[in-house]
C-alpha cells in the first residue's frame, strides 16, 4: 500500500491541481474578484476529488476491470433515468439529483464508455478484432448513449461521445478501411436522422450550426469572444483587469467561456500555457498507455487522454471562432461539478493502470 | 486471454498510439495557430473594436403633436402615463418579483409567461415592459411597495388622447404601433417604437405631427451596459395642427344625428370651403382604442353592423335623389333646352318604350314650369327635361359643381362615388346607353352615387352663384380666392330662388322646417334603396307605411343660409330616415340656427 502511493504518477496529480488552480484564479476574477460563488467551490471540489481519485488509484485494477460493464450499465440508466424525467414531466433537462448531488450523467457515462471498450479489447484475441461481428458490441456501447443525449439535445457531448468512440476504435487497432466506410455511412445518415427529429430539436440544432442568426445570443457571444481575446493582445490586460471582470452580462463566463476571460487578461502567453499544460497531461497519458503491459491499461489511458483533448479542443476552438458554440466546458478550468468529477476520476483511472502496468496476469492479480 | 504477448498486436497498438498522438499535437497546433492570429496577429484590430465597442446610440422618442379645432379648443394631445419596467439582472428571481406585482395589479398569466420568456432572450441589463399606463393610484402602491419588489423600474411615457371621446374620431383617426409595412415609412426613421397615426388627421400628418427624435451617446461596455452619458440631443415635439372644424357645431350636430341610427351631417363655410362640421354617426372612441386590452372593443366595432369606423361623410356613397335635381335644372337651362317659362304635364307618370316611370305624387302634379319642379320636387318634369339634355351634358354640369370627385384633402379612402355617362358605362360595363336609364339619373336615382360632402360642396357652388369652391380641413391663415364658373350665372339665380321655395313657400317640399330665426334655402331628397312593386305603388300610401328600417328610403338634404349672401352650405343624409322632408330637412334647420346663434 505504501509502496504504491510512492509509486503514484506525482507529475499527472500536480499538473490536475496547477490546471484547476488557474481555474480558480479565472473564476475569481471572473465573480470580479471574488472568491464566491465560484473559486471556493472549485477548489473544495478539487480537494475532494483528488483525494477520490487517489482512493481509486489503489484499488486493485481487476475489480475496475470486472465491473467495467456495471459501471457503463448503470451511468446508462441515470442517463436514461433522465430522459424519462425530461418526458414525464419538469421538462428537459440534463441534470439528476443524486444523493443530495446534481450530476450531470452524460459527463459521467463518457469514462463509463472508456472503461467499456477498454474491457471488451481486452478480452479479444488481437485476431478477432478484423472479425466484422466484432465491430457491434463496440457500436452499440457507443450508439445508445449517443442517441440519448442527441434527443436531450445536447449537441456537444453527442459529438464528443462520437469522437471519443472514433478515437478508441482507432487506437485499438481496427482496420483503417472501416472507419473510412463509417465516415460515409455518417454523412449519409444525418439527412435520415434529422427528418426524424421534432421540429424544435431541428430549430435547436440548426441554431447550434448557425450562431450568427442569433445575433444577441450566442452570435454575441462569439463576437465579443474574439473581441475579448484579441484585445488580450501578447501579455494580457492584467489579472482581474479584463472588461468581463466587472461586467456582469456574458453568461457562461465562468463555465463555456472562461478560456476568453483568461484569454483576455494573461493573453497569448496565458492561453499558450494552459494549451501546453493540457498537451503535457495529455502526453503523460499517452506515456502510461505506452508503458502499459496489458491491453486494459492501454486502452483505458489512451480513453481517457482523448477525452481529455476532445473537450479542451473543442471548447478553444468554440470560444476562438474555430466552431459554432455548442456548450462543452474547459476541463479542470470551467466550474462545474459534473465534468470536474468526472476528469478527476477518469485520471485516477490512468493512475491506477500505471501502478499495475506491469501485471502479468490481470485477471489473477 | 487474459494476458496477451502477442508481440504483432502491440507494435499495431504502438503504432496507431503514435499515430493519434500526431494527430492531437497537430490539432493543438491549429489552436495555438487559431490564437495566434487572434490575440497577437490581429490583436490591434479587436483592441480598436473593444474600445469602439464602448459608444453606442440611444433613441430620444419625439412628443406628437396637439391638434386644435378652429377655436383653439384642444381635440388631441398627450397625457403623462408611467410605464412599469422590470430589469432581469436586478433581481434574483424574476417569477417572484411578477408574483408580487401580481398581487398590486393584476398581470395575466400569459403576458407574465411572454416576460420570462423575453427575460431569457435579452441582455439582462436591459429593462423589459411589464405594464402600460398605469392610473395614479396603482402607480402609488407600487411606489409604496417598489422596495420590496426586485427589479422593479418605473418610467414616465406619453399617451395620446382624445378630448371629445367619439365626436371628432372619424376626423382625426387615432395612433398606434406601426405594422411590419408601416415601419419602413421614412418618418418613423429609426423609432420602431412609435406610436403613428393610423387614420383620419393622425395618419396624414404623420410627418408633421411626429416631431424630431432625438439621440443620446452613452458609453457602453464591451458588453451594452451603460456605464455613462456622453452627450445628449433632446427630441423636437411634432407640430400642431388646427383643423377648420369647430367643436361647437360638431358636437351639437352628433347630438342631433343620434337619434337616428346612421347618418351623416356635412356643414362648410362658402366663403372659403372651411368645413367646419363633418360629423358622422355611428362613430367610436379612439381612447378605448388606445388603451390596451382593447380587443373586446375592437371586436365590438368589428361586429357592429352599421360600421362605426366608416366615415360616412365622404365614404358614405348615397344615391343623391331629388337633390340632383339641380345640376339637371342647370343642365337644362344652360343648354338652352328650358326656360323658366318651359312647362310639362306631370300626370303621375310618363311612358318610355314599354315601361312607366312614375312620380312620387301618384296623381301628378299638374302643369309645372322648372320653377315648381324644383319647389314640389316633380319627377316628371325632370323626365322629360332630361330625355332633350341627354345624359352627357348632365354629367359634366355635375362634375363642374364637384360631383363625382375625390377632392385634394388630408383625409384617406375618400369614396368617389359615380356620375354616369355614356362613356363611363362602356368602360365598366361594356354596354351602351339605354334612354330610360337618363330618366332614372335625372331623378338621382340609378347609377348615381356620391357622396355627402360631394352633396355639400355641390350646394356651396350653387349658394356662391359658381364659384369654384374647393373644400378645405386645415386652417389656413391667408384669404381663399375661388374663381368663378361665368357661364351657370344666370341659371344658378333661377334655381337659387327655386330652393328659396322649397323651403319658404307653402307647397314647397321642405316648407315644414322653414325657420324664422334663420332663413335657409335647400332642396330636400329622398333615395331608392329598392325597387319599388307596383302592388306597393298601387297601395294608396305606401310611402307612409311603417316598412322594416333597413327597406326605408334614405332621407337627404341640402341647403345654404342665409338666403341672402348666404354663408353655409349644409348637407344632411339620414340612412333610412323616410323622407328628406320629414327627416334630414329638420336637422339642417336646428343646424343652421345653432350656427346662426354662435355668431351673435
Amino acid at each position: 500500500m505504501l509502496n504504491k502511493i510512492q509509486n503514484l504518477n506525482y507529475l499527472l496529480i500536480f499538473l490536475v491541481i496547477l490546471i484547476s488552480f488557474i481555474g480558480a484564479a479565472g473564476l475569481y476574477s471572473a465573480a470580479g474578484g471574488s472568491y464566491s460563488p465560484w473559486a471556493s467551490r472549485h477548489l473544495i471540489r478539487l480537494l475532494v476529488f483528488i483525494f477520490l481519485a487517489i482512493v481509486l488509484a489503489l484499488i486493485n485494477i481487476k475489480y475496475i476491470y470486472q465491473f467495467a460493464y456495471i459501471f457503463f450499465v448503470l451511468s446508462l440508466l441515470l442517463l436514461l433515468s433522465v430522459e424519462l424525467i425530461g418526458v414525464f414531466g419538469k421538462g428537459a433537462t440534463r441534470w439528476i439529483n443524486l444523493f443530495g448531488f446534481s450530476i450531470q450523467p452524460s459527463e459521467l457515462i463518457k469514462i463509463t464508455i472508456i472503461l467499456a471498450l477498454a474491457r471488451f479489447y481486452h478480452d479479444l484475441k488481437f485476431d478477432e478484432i478484423k472479425r466484422i461481428k466484432n465491430l457491434f458490441f463496440p457500436i452499440l456501447i457507443l450508439f445508445l448513449p449517443f442517441a440519448l443525449v442527441v434527443i436531450q439535445p445536447d449537441l456537444g457531448t453527442a459529438l464528443s461521445i462520437a469522437m471519443l468512440g472514433i478515437l478508441i476504435l482507432f487506437a485499438s487497432g481496427i482496420r483503417i478501411w472501416k472507419f473510412v466506410l463509417g465516415f460515409f455511412v455518417l454523412i449519409l445518415s444525418i439527412p435520415l436522422s434529422l427528418n426524424s427529429l421534432q421540429p424544435y430539436q431541428k430549430d435547436r440544432i440548426f441554431s447550434f450550426l448557425n450562431p450568427e442568426a442569433d445575433a444577441l445570443g450566442r452570435g454575441y457571444q462569439l463576437i465579443q469572444s474574439k473581441i475579448a481575446l484579441g484585445s488580450g493582445g501578447l501579455t494580457g490586460k492584467g489579472f482581474l483587469e479584463g472588461s468581463q471582470a466587472y461586467l456582469q452580462y456574458l453568461p457562461e463566463k465562468q463555465t463555456d467561456f472562461i478560456f476568453t476571460l483568461i484569454g483576455e487578461e494573461f493573453g497569448f502567453i496565458g492561453t499558450m500555457f494552459i494549451i501546453l499544460l493540457f498537451l503535457l497531461l495529455i502526453s503523460v497519458c499517452f506515456y502510461i498507455s505506452i508503458k502499459s503491459n496489458h491491453i486494459f491499461g492501454r486502452i483505458l489511458s489512451i480513453g481517457v487522454g482523448s477525452n481529455l483533448f476532445i473537450y479542451v479542443i473543442m471548447n478553444i476552438s468554440m470560444v476562438s471562432g474555430l466552431m459554432p458554440v455548442v456548450g462543452i466546458p474547459l476541463p479542470l478550468v470551467s466550474y462545474g461539478g459534473s465534468a470536474m468529477l468526472a476528469i478527476i476520476i477518469s485520471i485516477g483511472l490512468v493512475l491506477n493502470a500505471e501502478l499495475n502496468g506491469n501485471l502479468k496476469k490481470l485477471y489473477n492479480a | 486471454m487474459f494476458y496477451s504477448d502477442d508481440k504483432k498486436q502491440y507494435s499495431v497498438l504502438n503504432r496507431r498510439t503514435f499515430l493519434l498522438y500526431l494527430l492531437k499535437v497537430s490539432f493543438f497546433g491549429i489552436v495555438g495557430w487559431r490564437l495566434y492570429n487572434i490575440q497577437i496577429k490581429n490583436s490591434q484590430k479587436y483592441k480598436t473594436l473593444s474600445k469602439n465597442n464602448q459608444i453606442d446610440i440611444e433613441i430620444i422618442y419625439p412628443v406628437r403633436g396637439k391638434i386644435y379645432d378652429t377655436n383653439n379648443q384642444v381635440l388631441a394631445s398627450n397625457i403623462k402615463v408611467f410605464d412599469v419596467y422590470i430589469i432581469p439582472e436586478n433581481t434574483n428571481n424574476i417569477n417572484k418579483s411578477l408574483n408580487k406585482l401580481n398581487q398590486i395589479i393584476k398581470i395575466d398569466f400569459s403576458d407574465r409567461r411572454k416576460i420570462i420568456d423575453l427575460s431569457k432572450q435579452v441582455r439582462k441589463f436591459e429593462k423589459i415592459k411589464v405594464l402600460e399606463n398605469i392610473n395614479w393610484s396603482e402607480l402609488e402602491k407600487i411606489e409604496a411597495n417598489k422596495l420590496n419588489i426586485e427589479g422593479i423600474f418605473i418610467s414616465q411615457d406619453y399617451m395620446r388622447t382624445y378630448h371629445f371621446d367619439n365626436i371628432v374620431s372619424h376626423l382625426i383617426g387615432y395612433t398606434n404601433k406601426p405594422n411590419r409595412e408601416e415601419v419602413e415609412l421614412p418618418f418613423i426613421a429609426n423609432m420602431p417604437n412609435l406610436e403613428i397615426g393610423k387614420d383620419g388627421i393622425e395618419k396624414s400628418f404623420n410627418p408633421n405631427l411626429i416631431g424630431k427624435s432625438g439621440q443620446r451617446e452613452i458609453e457602453v461596455n464591451s458588453y451594452g451596459r451603460v456605464i455613462r452619458e456622453i452627450s445628449r440631443q433632446d427630441s423636437q415635439k411634432g407640430n400642431d395642427i388646427q383643423i377648420t372644424i369647430d367643436l361647437r357645431i360638431q358636437q351639437y350636430a352628433l347630438n342631433l344625428l343620434k337619434e337616428h341610427k346612421a347618418g351623416s351631417a356635412v356643414l362648410m363655410d362658402i366663403n372659403n370651403g372651411n368645413i367646419l362640421c363633418m360629423a358622422s354617426t355611428p362613430s367610436y372612441n379612439p381612447n378605448k382604442i388606445i388603451q390596451k386590452p382593447n380587443k373586446e372593443y375592437w371586436d365590438s366595432i368589428l361586429e357592429n353592423e352599421l360600421s362605426p369606423l366608416t366615415y360616412r361623410c365622404i365614404q358614405g356613397l348615397y344615391a343623391p335623389g331629388s337633390t340632383f335635381k339641380m345640376v339637371v335644372a342647370i343642365a337644362g337651362l344652360v343648354h338652352g333646352i328650358i326656360d323658366t317659362n318651359t312647362k310639362h304635364f306631370c300626370s303621375g307618370k310618363i311612358n318610355l318604350g314599354d315601361r312607366l316611370y312614375h312620380c312620387w305624387k301618384n296623381n301628378g302634379h299638374g302643369g309645372m314650369n322648372v320653377s315648381n319642379a324644383i319647389k314640389e320636387s316633380c319627377d316628371v318634369f325632370f323626365y322629360e327635361i332630361s330625355k332633350k339634355i341627354g345624359i352627357d351634358k348632365i354629367a359634366r354640369v355635375a362634375e363642374d359643381f364637384g360631383l363625382g370627385k375625390i377632392y385634394d384633402l388630408p383625409l384617406p379612402n375618400q369614396k368617389k362615388g359615380i356620375i354616369p355617362s355614356r362613356d363611363w358605362k362602356k368602360k365598366k360595363y361594356d354596354e351602351s346607353w339605354y334612354p330610360g336609364e337618363t330618366l332614372i339619373s335625372a331623378i338621382g336615382q340609378g347609377f348615381v352615387l356620391t357622396n355627402p360632402l360631394q352633396l355639400a360642396v355641390m350646394t356651396s357652388i350653387i349658394a356662391s352663384n359658381g364659384k369654384n369652391i374647393k373644400p378645405n380641413i386645415i386652417k389656413q391663415n391667408n384669404e381663399i380666392e375661388f374663381n368663378k364658373l361665368e357661364k351657370y350665372q344666370d341659371a344658378i339665380k333661377i334655381i337659387k330662388s327655386s330652393m328659396f321655395k322649397v323651403v319658404n313657400e307653402s307647397k314647397g317640399t321642405a316648407y315644414n322646417s322653414r325657420s324664422e330665426s334663420a332663413p335657409f334655402a335647400g332642396k330636400t331628397g329622398t333615395s331608392q334603396v329598392r325597387r319599388i312593386t307596383v302592388a306597393e305603388r298601387e297601395s294608396e300610401d305606401f310611402r307612409k307605411k311603417e316598412v322594416e328600417w333597413k327597406k326605408r328610403d334614405h332621407a337627404l338634404f341640402v341647403g345654404y343660409m342665409p338666403v341672402e349672401n348666404p354663408k353655409y352650405a349644409v348637407s344632411v343624409v339620414i340612412e333610412h330616415g323616410g323622407s328628406g322632408a320629414s327627416t334630414a330637412a329638420p336637422i339642417a334647420k336646428e343646424i343652421f340656427q345653432f350656427t346662426k346663434n354662435l355668431e351673435i
